[in-house]
């Protein structure tokens, strides 16, 4: 996503981009990033926590008007309401690339 | 102008796995061209902000991401784009995305695309206004993401100057 942010930038419009996955969009070089520690599939907060949500977007929202250089990364300070092994993210069935890497893996050993 | 006092873990979530596999593609000095700077010349409170999210959504009735040619094809993923109504709802969406949970988002749209949150941040000045449209892509692209940056990205950004957008919020899945 952070190459479309790229394009997106490039072509006039300010972009802010919010990722968990922070070191990646730095390395790709962002124009604003907004990391946040959340679940994958839940950035903004849980189903129902409108407070949560409302805030995460205002905090994202809030880094067009802070963010004074290309390549700010700011680190939002949500704490998710679940510690990860109870926090369930995953699709029910592996991903078709973790699926392969997996038999990959297993065929070497 | 990098806040360090408290980091966010990208991995705390992600698990040991994932960070075994996805940890080593990343570059210890940044290594890219020049980053695109198109600086904000209005405040928030009257600008007109659209989303972009990486999730897979699309408004049913609309032609679904094609989950069936990443699981032919594991190290490519759906390239093309969608447009999704600014007052859709939870029940008007499709979420198709191999690498999550899509129940949390089918619930309630608001975790990954807070259409209803900007609303509310409009009618309290906070947001000058929502686009009539937000946007979505489905983040995976495997070992090749030329068309979604070439192709998608471009013809994104066209849709939202057509509708006057000043801001992009992108989203991660």
């Amino acid at each position: 996503m952070g190459l479309v942010a790229r394009e997106i930038e490039a072509r006039g419009i300010p972009t802010v981009t919010l990722n968990m996955l922070w070191p990646f969009q730095r390395a790709i070089g962002m124009p604003r990033v907004a990391a946040i520690e959340h679940p994958f599939g839940r950035p903004f907060g849980d189903v129902g926590d409108t407070e949560t949500q409302g805030s995460v977007l205002r905090a994202g929202l809030a880094l067009f008007e802070t963010a004074k250089e290309p390549g700010t990364v700011e680190h939002l300070p949500f704490v998710w309401h679940e510690e990860p092994k109870q926090t369930k993210w995953h699709p029910a069935e592996p991903s078709p690339i973790i699926a392969l890497m997996k038999k990959r893996r297993e065929a070497r050993t | 102008m990098n806040n360090t006092l408290r980091e966010v873990d990208p991995w705390r979530f992600a698990g040991s796995f994932l960070e075994r596999i996805l940890s080593g593609g990343i570059p210890d000095e940044p290594n890219h061209p020049p980053i695109p700077w198109t600086p904000v010349t209005k405040p928030l409170a009257q600008s007109k902000v659209a989303l972009l999210s990486t999730s897979g959504l699309s408004m049913k009735g609309d032609t679904p991401f094609d989950m069936e040619f990443e699981r032919q094809n594991p190290t490519r993923g759906d390239s093309s784009w969608r447009r999704l109504r600014a007052d859709a709802t939870a029940a008007e969406i499709d979420a198709n995305h191999l690498h999550i949970d899509t129940g949390y988002v089918e619930r309630d749209l608001n975790v990954a695309l807070p259409v209803d949150r900007l609303r509310e941040l409009v009618a309290e000045g906070v947001v000058g206004a929502s686009a009539p449209s937000h946007y979505s892509i489905m983040g995976f692209q495997g070992n090749d993401s030329s068309d979604l940056v070439e192709k998608s990205a471009p013809e994104i950004a066209e849709a939202m100057r057509s509708e006057e957008v000043d801001l992009a919020l992108l989203t991660p899945v």
